[in-house]
């Protein structure tokens, strides 16, 4: 079991209900491949510093997962053929961090 | 008159690495109390990267190489996320 870092993107036309929609689906793969949520946190909607799919803003979740890395080859390939979700990153990380990331704290000063 | 060439003289490596006298540089990542490295924190990022958005080299900015390729790849990481852009328009 390793430590990782998970942020995706969701296109900005979703309604907050399709939104916990796809985010429950994604807790659902990981949870079926033995992958553990430990800890989400909602950037919420964000301007982007340049277009994706002529969007100009965009839904960011963040997750922090604990999972064998194999399973992720098949779970990227599930969310690049997911029209809803724009982009995705997946990151190996020595640690969690704690909660609140810096993204939350810049926005707060 | 020895005293006085004493003083002007110094090794060409000290004079290479300062322009200034008396002057230490060192990696602002590499200290104790300094700030880690990561992708979310934009705030951080853009203070290494040109107007025009490009990273600075680590010869200006004096972060280590091992300092300097973590944030090589934190900066990628932000811009893949949109959370900086490629380039800016001056």
């Amino acid at each position: 079991m390793n430590k990782f870092e998970a942020v995706i993107l969701l296109s900005p036309d979703l309604t907050s209900d399709l939104i916990t929609n796809e985010d429950n689906s994604f807790a659902k793969i990981i949870e079926k491949n033995n992958g553990k949520i430990i800890s989400k946190e909602d950037w919420g909607i964000k301007n982007l510093s340049y277009n994706i799919q002529n969007y100009k803003k965009a839904f960011y979740i963040f997750y922090q997962i604990e999972a064998n890395g194999s399973i992720f080859q098949s779970i990227k390939k599930n969310l690049t053929q997911n029209e809803k979700i724009l982009r995705h990153l997946f990151v190996k990380v020595e640690d969690h961090q704690q909660l609140p990331t810096k993204m939350i704290d810049n926005e707060e000063k | 008159m020895k005293k006085n060439k004493n003083t002007n003289t110094k090794s060409r490596e000290d004079r290479r690495n300062s322009p200034f006298e008396d002057r230490k540089r060192f990696c602002p990542f590499s200290q104790k109390t300094s700030p880690f490295i990561d992708y979310k924190d934009v705030k951080l990022l853009s203070r290494y990267i040109s107007e025009k958005g490009k990273m600075t080299p680590s010869r200006i900015t004096n972060v280590s190489s091992k300092k300097q390729n973590e944030l090589a790849r934190a900066i990628k990481r932000a811009r893949f996320l949109s959370l900086m852009s490629y380039t800016q328009k001056i």
